[in-house]
């Protein structure tokens, strides 16, 4: 199985535009791995950088957006799915790293062992592909580029995963850089 | 506020820079929202808090956005608030309809009524409240704010009860 760490390089490889990040541990890693000006590490406000990534979608049609959310995240914004689906941007890309548990907080499990986050998305509109594989997330993160749809990549990923520094720069500079960066 | 202040108020508030209005339907506020129906400028968000996070994805892409939502869905949102809009200071003018503002309101409405003005000040929202005969001057205030990078509420008191 993939760990995070391994998956957020593999996206960062093969994928050029802004990002939302999910907080907890996802924004960290990410923000560890390699930040960008175009990263939008969504701190607080745990359940909503899918709902960031739908108004940044919107106003930007021109460029493709990417959400890295986690399936802690996405399961406590579940109308974000539908709401997405009823609007169809044809530029977003949601991924859910799918750890099935809140690792943020001491890893106690969510519901995604149970239910399937992903089928939830395909009924709402969204294009969707199950990631368990490096060579199949290579693959998908090239095909996607032609799809004209909201698109949910749903990657399972193992427990836990090694967490880098907290993010250390201050909230209103990440507003202003990313919005700068949109400009482009 | 009446029906043609609360359409007139929305017309002027979108001529006025505001391009979008997102938000959870309030009764308080239907005339306002019908507006921007018609206008094809208003997203209806599944709750008060992906409202807000969509309008911030919006005001992040230099688009000037309106949140509205019934009170209680501003009492559901105070976490959002506090650690987005206010966090990352995100210039979104609020529309927020008061309920429990009168005694004899639908008990449902009577506590957190009860508070609204307290909570907009314990979470430093800057707030007006605005009127047939006020919502000019303080829509022109609001957008100020926002302007200026500040977030900002006007709110819409329910004055009869059916």
């Amino acid at each position: 199985m993939l760990n995070k760490n391994t998956a957020i390089k593999i996206i960062l490889k093969n994928i050029n535009g802004p990002i939302i990040s999910a907080n907890g541990h996802i924004s960290r890693n990410l923000y560890n791995i390699k930040d960008f000006d175009s990263n939008f590490y969504m701190i607080g406000s745990m359940g909503l950088a899918s709902s960031i990534g739908l108004g940044v979608a919107l106003k930007n049609r021109n460029k493709k957006i990417f959400v890295l959310d986690g399936d802690g995240n996405i399961l406590m914004n579940l109308g974000s799915l539908t709401t997405i689906g009823t609007l169809k941007p044809q530029n977003l890309v949601h991924f859910v790293l799918d750890n099935e548990s809140h690792e943020s907080t001491g890893g106690q499990p969510t519901h995604s062992n149970k239910i399937q986050v992903e089928k939830i998305a395909q009924v709402s509109n969204y294009t969707v592909f199950k990631i368990k594989k490096v060579s199949e997330l290579e693959i998908i993160l090239e095909k996607i580029k032609t799809i004209k749809n909201p698109i949910m990549i749903l990657i399972k990923i193992s427990g836990k995963s090694q967490i880098g520094k907290r993010i250390e720069i201050k909230p209103e500079e990440i507003k202003k850089r990313f919005s700068e960066n949109l400009k482009n | 506020m009446n029906n043609e202040n609360q359409k007139q108020m929305c017309n002027f508030l979108l001529d006025n820079g505001i391009e979008n209005l997102i938000g959870v339907p309030d009764s308080t506020l239907k005339h306002f929202i019908a507006e921007g129906l018609k206008l094809k400028k208003n997203i209806i968000a599944t709750r008060e808090e992906e409202a807000i996070g969509i309008g911030t994805g919006m005001t992040l892409s230099n688009s000037p956005t309106i949140i509205y939502m019934q009170n209680a869905g501003f009492a559901n949102s105070i976490s959002t608030i506090t650690s987005l809009v206010k966090l990352y200071k995100i210039p979104l003018l609020f529309i927020i309809g008061w309920r429990g503002y009168l005694k004899n309101d639908a008990p449902e409405h009577e506590l957190v009524g009860k508070i609204q003005p307290k909570l907009l000040k314990l979470i430093n929202l800057e707030s007006r409240v605005v009127t047939d005969t006020n919502w000019r001057n303080n829509s022109i205030w609001a957008l100020k704010k926002i302007k200026q990078q500040t977030p900002c509420a006007l709110i819409v008191r329910r004055m009869n009860v059916e």
